[in-house]
C-alpha cells in the first residue's frame, strides 16, 4: 500500500508518541489532576495558566539548545515572528514570576497544561504530556529545595506512588571542577558526556589529555560518587582541596540530605554527583524521583538560579515537574473504579424532572434513556433505575 | 522481596566472550544458552537471569528498563546513540574497528560519495566531522558486495582481520572508531537496584581484569 492510500485509508490513526486519554482513565486523570492541584494549592502554590504558544525568543531565552530542538515552530501571521508551541512550562512560570507579578518575597507557582515536545523525551515517552510543575522563585537556601521535593513527593503519593527513590546531584560540582582543571569547551562538553554515560574507560582517555594533578584526579573521581548518602563523606575526601564552590555545595547536599529525611517519611535516597541531567539550564541542586517498575525517572527538577536574568530580574529559583499521564498510569491500581448511575426515563412529567434534579442535586449521577434507542445500562454505568411506583418516582435496583 | 537482576546478552561472539567472564563473577546459567531454546535462562545466582536477544535489540532492552543490565558491542550503541544508558565499563572482548573501506583511493574523490552501510548514524556523523557530504543505503548485510556491484563508492562496516575485504579486492582506507563490548545498565536500575549493580560491575570489572592479565 502506498503512503498516501495508507494515510487516507487509516485517517483515525494518532501521530506516533501522541497519545489521548479515553474512558474510564480520562475520569480517573481529572480526579488525580483535582487532588494534585488542591494539594499544590494547600501548600500555598498559586496556580497560572500561561498561553500555549509565545513568542520563541521569550519560550528558549536562557535555555540552551535542547529545548530549542524540542519545540514546534510557526509563523506568527500578525507580526512575522517565530512562535513556538511550549515544550516545557518552567521558562513560562519564569516570566510570570519576572515581569506579570514582581513579588517581593517568594513567589510560589504551580501550573498544569499540556506541553508538545518535538521528540519524546525518552523511551516509550508521550509526545503530548501533560506537564504539572511547582516552582518556588526568591530564595536560595537549602530550605526551598527541600519544601520543593516534599512537595513533588507528595504529589506522587497522591499519584499512588508511595515509595519512590529520590536521586540527588549537584550540577555546580561539576562545573566548578571543570574550570579549575581549566578545560575547553570542546573537552567539558565531551567529558559532560562520558560522565552522562559513566563510561569509566572514556572518561580515563579523555582526562589523559588534561595535565596531571589533583584538579584532574577530582574530576576523575566524580564518574563513581554514587550511591548512598555515605557518597558524600567519600565526597567529602576526594574533593577536599577542591574550591570553596565544591565545599558550599557538598555542604548544601548534606543540609538537604538531613531535611528530606525529615520531612519525606520513608524516603530513600540515592546521591550522584556525576549526574547533571539539564546541565546547561540547572545552576544547583538536581533531583528525580523513580519507582521500581519503570526503567525512567517519574519526576524530576532542580534549581536554577540564572534563569530570570534575561527577563530582567534575576532570582534564586528551583522547582519540579513530572508528566501527569505517566503518573495516572502507574499509580492505577488495576481494580477499575465501580461506576454508580441511576437510569432514568425520559420525560417532561414535572414530578419527573423534580426527581431527576433532585437526585443530581444530591450528588447522584442520572443518566436519562433517550427514546427509540436501545439501552445498555453497562455502558452507561448504571446500577440502579429511577421507576414510577405508588405514584412517586423512586430509585430501584436494575 | 528479593531485588531480580535481568541481563540481555547477544547470541554469537559476544555471548561466547561474555559467559566466562561472568562465570568469573559468580553468574553461570544453569542451561546451556547455545543449545536451549529458552529465551529467559534461570542461573547459578538467585534472582539472576539472562535474556538472550538479537544484538542491536539489546539497548533497547536496557533503555526500557525491561532489562537491567545488557552486554553491547560499542557499534551497536554509538548506532543506536546510547544517550540515556550509562556503560560504567569497557569489557574488552568482541574487540575489531570500524572503518570505512572500498577500492584503493575511492575515498580520495572530491564530490558527492555514496556510502552503503549498516551504521547509517555512525557513517552520516563520521563524514559530517570530516567535512564531507554524504549519501548513505542501508544495507542489512554482505557490505562488500555494494562496491564491486557499483551501488555505493564506499562502505563503513567492521573490520576484524581484513580478509574478506582484500579477497574482494578492496581494501580498508579510514578508521572510524575502535570497537569493543560494554556493560550498559539502566538508569533507574542503576538508582534503584545500586549495590546490587555496583557489586556485579566490580566483580565483572575484577573478572576483564584477570582476563586481560
Amino acid at each position: 500500500m502506498k503512503e498516501a492510500e495508507f494515510a487516507s485509508a487509516n485517517r483515525w490513526l494518532l501521530p506516533d508518541a501522541v497519545d489521548e486519554v479515553l474512558p474510564p482513565r480520562a475520569a480517573a486523570l481529572e480526579s488525580l489532576r483535582r487532588q494534585v492541584l488542591d494539594s499544590c494549592e494547600r501548600w500555598g502554590y498559586e496556580l497560572v495558566v500561561p498561553p500555549v504558544i509565545e513568542y520563541l525568543d521569550s519560550l528558549l531565552i536562557g535555555t540552551g539548545p535542547d529545548l530549542d530542538l524540542q519545540t514546534f515552530k510557526l509563523t506568527d501571521q500578525l507580526s512575522g515572528r517565530l512562535m513556538g508551541v511550549r515544550a516545557d512550562m518552567t521558562p513560562q512560570a519564569a516570566r510570570i514570576d519576572a515581569h506579570q507579578l514582581q513579588y517581593a518575597g517568594p513567589a510560589r507557582l504551580c501550573y498544569l497544561g499540556t506541553v508538545l515536545n518535538t521528540r519524546p523525551e525518552g523511551p516509550g515517552r508521550s509526545r503530548n504530556p501533560l506537564q504539572l510543575g511547582a516552582e518556588l522563585f526568591g530564595h536560595a537556601g537549602v530550605e526551598s529545595d527541600v519544601e520543593i521535593i516534599a512537595l513533588m513527593m507528595d504529589v506522587l503519593r497522591i499519584a499512588g506512588l508511595p515509595s519512590p527513590h529520590l536521586d540527588i546531584g549537584h550540577v555546580g560540582i561539576f562545573r566548578a571542577l571543570a574550570r579549575d582543571a581549566g578545560l575547553d569547551a570542546d573537552t567539558e562538553s565531551r567529558l559532560f558526556d562520558c560522565l552522562q554515560r559513566k563510561a569509566a574507560g572514556e572518561i580515563g582517555e579523555l582526562l589523559q589529555a588534561v595535565p596531571a594533578g589533583p584538579a584532574r584526579d577530582r574530576l576523575a573521581a566524580l564518574a563513581d560518587l554514587n550511591g548512598s548518602v555515605d557518597v558524600l563523606n567519600q565526597a567529602g575526601e576526594q574533593l577536599a582541596g577542591a574550591g570553596e564552590e565544591v565545599q558550599t555545595a557538598l555542604r548544601h547536599l548534606w543540609a538537604l540530605a538531613t531535611a528530606v529525611e525529615r520531612h519525606v517519611p520513608d524516603v530513600t535516597l540515592h546521591f550522584d554527583l556525576a549526574e547533571l541531567r539539564g546541565y546547561r539550564f540547572h545552576t544547583g541542586v538536581v533531583f528525580a524521583a523513580f519507582v521500581p517498575g519503570h526503567g525512567q525517572e517519574v519526576a524530576r527538577g532542580g534549581r536554577y538560579d540564572r534563569i530570570g536574568e534575561v527577563f530582567g530580574r534575576s532570582r534564586p529559583a528551583t522547582g519540579f515537574s513530572a508528566d501527569l499521564k505517566t503518573l495516572a498510569a502507574l499509580g492505577e491500581t488495576g481494580g477499575e473504579r465501580e461506576r454508580r448511575g441511576i437510569l432514568a426515563p425520559w420525560g417532561d412529567a414535572s414530578d419527573l424532572v423534580t426527581a431527576i434534579r433532585e437526585l443530581r442535586a444530591n450528588g447522584e449521577r442520572v443518566v436519562v434513556q433517550l427514546p427509540g434507542q436501545p439501552v445498555h445500562p453497562d455502558e452507561l454505568g448504571c446500577d440502579r433505575q429511577l421507576v414510577e411506583k405508588d405514584g412517586a418516582w423512586q430509585v430501584a435496583p436494575l | 522481596m528479593t531485588e531480580t537482576l535481568t541481563i540481555a546478552l547477544s547470541k554469537g561472539r559476544i555471548l561466547d566472550d561474555t559467559l566466562p567472564l561472568l562465570a568469573h563473577a559468580g553468574v553461570e546459567p544453569r542451561d546451556d544458552p547455545d543449545s536451549s531454546r529458552k529465551l529467559v535462562l534461570d542461573t547459578s545466582e538467585p534472582g539472576v537471569q539472562l535474556v538472550i536477544l538479537r544484538a542491536t535489540d539489546v539497548p533497547t532492552y536496557v533503555e526500557y528498563g525491561a532489562a537491567d543490565v545488557g552486554v553491547a558491542g560499542k557499534d551497536v550503541l554509538l548506532e543506536h546513540g546510547g544517550a540515556g544508558l550509562y556503560e560504567p565499563l569497557d569489557l574488552g572482548i568482541a574487540r575489531c574497528r570500524m572503518m570505512v573501506a572500498g577500492y584503493p583511493g575511492a575515498n580520495a574523490g572530491r564530490g558527492k560519495v555514496r556510502v552503503a552501510t549498516k551504521f547509517v548514524n555512525i557513517a552520516r556523523r563520521y563524514f559530517a566531522e570530516q567535512g564531507r557530504q554524504v549519501e548513505t543505503v542501508k544495507l542489512y548485510g554482505s557490505m562488500e558486495l555494494a562496491p564491486i556491484a557499483g551501488l555505493a563508492d564506499l562502505i563503513v562496516d567492521l573490520v576484524d582481520t581484513g580478509n574478506t575485504l582484500r579477497a574482494n579486492g578492496l581494501e580498508p582506507l579510514e578508521h572510524v572508531a575502535d570497537i569493543s563490548s560494554r556493560l550498559i545498565v539502566n538508569k533507574a536500575a542503576m538508582k534503584m537496584k545500586h549495590r546490587r549493580i555496583k557489586a556485579f560491575t566490580e566483580r565483572l570489572a575484577d573478572a576483564v581484569g584477570v582476563q586481560a592479565a
